[in-house]
């Protein structure tokens, strides 16, 4: 995980002769990119939503055991859920000073 | 961090598309450990250590080592309810719903 291996994995592509890339090819990168974009969107929120929900829901002090306890698990499922609900409600709100 | 596994890429195909795909697929996975590595020790030296000693004591370390575990299983939980969140308003916007995402 240090800069040298992320420059060195780029540089891997320096090479690469693109001329060969048929449309058909380009068509399949492009649909791939796009994919992987959204994916790389959706664990972004996960990992915004997995660091405000474990402040709300892990009981604090020093942690004793690896596993979520019965009440923890529960408020992760809510803590999502809730942040998503909240976040309509915004969405909302603003689709009305829109129109 | 199992939900959004990568496809599998064959590792010994050598055009250049597969190659291109490849290597944004290992940037992308290389990002998401690197924001989770991040996360974590944030979290769980915040937790373990409130008052850095001169050494990292046994009992900091047993914390470390249950947080990391904690945090990575509420990492899959949130996964897991966030993507069935999405799953399911996106279909309901399929249906004729206004709340697109």
């Amino acid at each position: 995980m240090d800069l040298s291996s992320t420059t060195g994995a780029g540089a891997g592509l320096g090479n690469l002769d693109l001329s060969k890339l048929s449309d058909r090819d380009k068509q399949e990168l492009q649909t791939f990119v796009v994919n992987e974009s959204q994916r790389a969107r959706i664990q972004a929120s996960i990992h915004s939503l997995t660091d405000t929900c474990f402040r709300k829901c892990i009981s604090p002090g020093a942690i004793k055991k690896g596993a979520l306890d019965r009440n923890e698990e529960p408020c992760m499922r809510n803590c999502v859920e809730r942040f998503m609900d909240a976040n309509f409600v915004v969405l909302k709100e603003l689709e009305k000073l829109r129109g | 961090m199992d939900s959004l596994g990568a496809q599998g890429l064959s590792a010994y195909s050598n055009d250049p598309k597969t190659q291109i795909m490849r290597q944004i697929q290992q940037e992308a996975n290389m990002q998401n450990a690197r924001i989770l590595v991040e996360k974590l020790n944030e979290h769980c030296f915040e937790r373990c250590v409130p008052k850095p000693g001169s050494s990292l004591s046994k009992g900091e370390e047993t914390c470390f080592t249950a947080c990391m575990e904690k945090y990575m299983t509420a990492w899959n939980t949130v996964s897991k309810q966030y993507v069935a969140r999405i799953q399911k308003e996106s279909q309901q916007a399929g249906l004729g719903g206004s709340t697109g995402l």
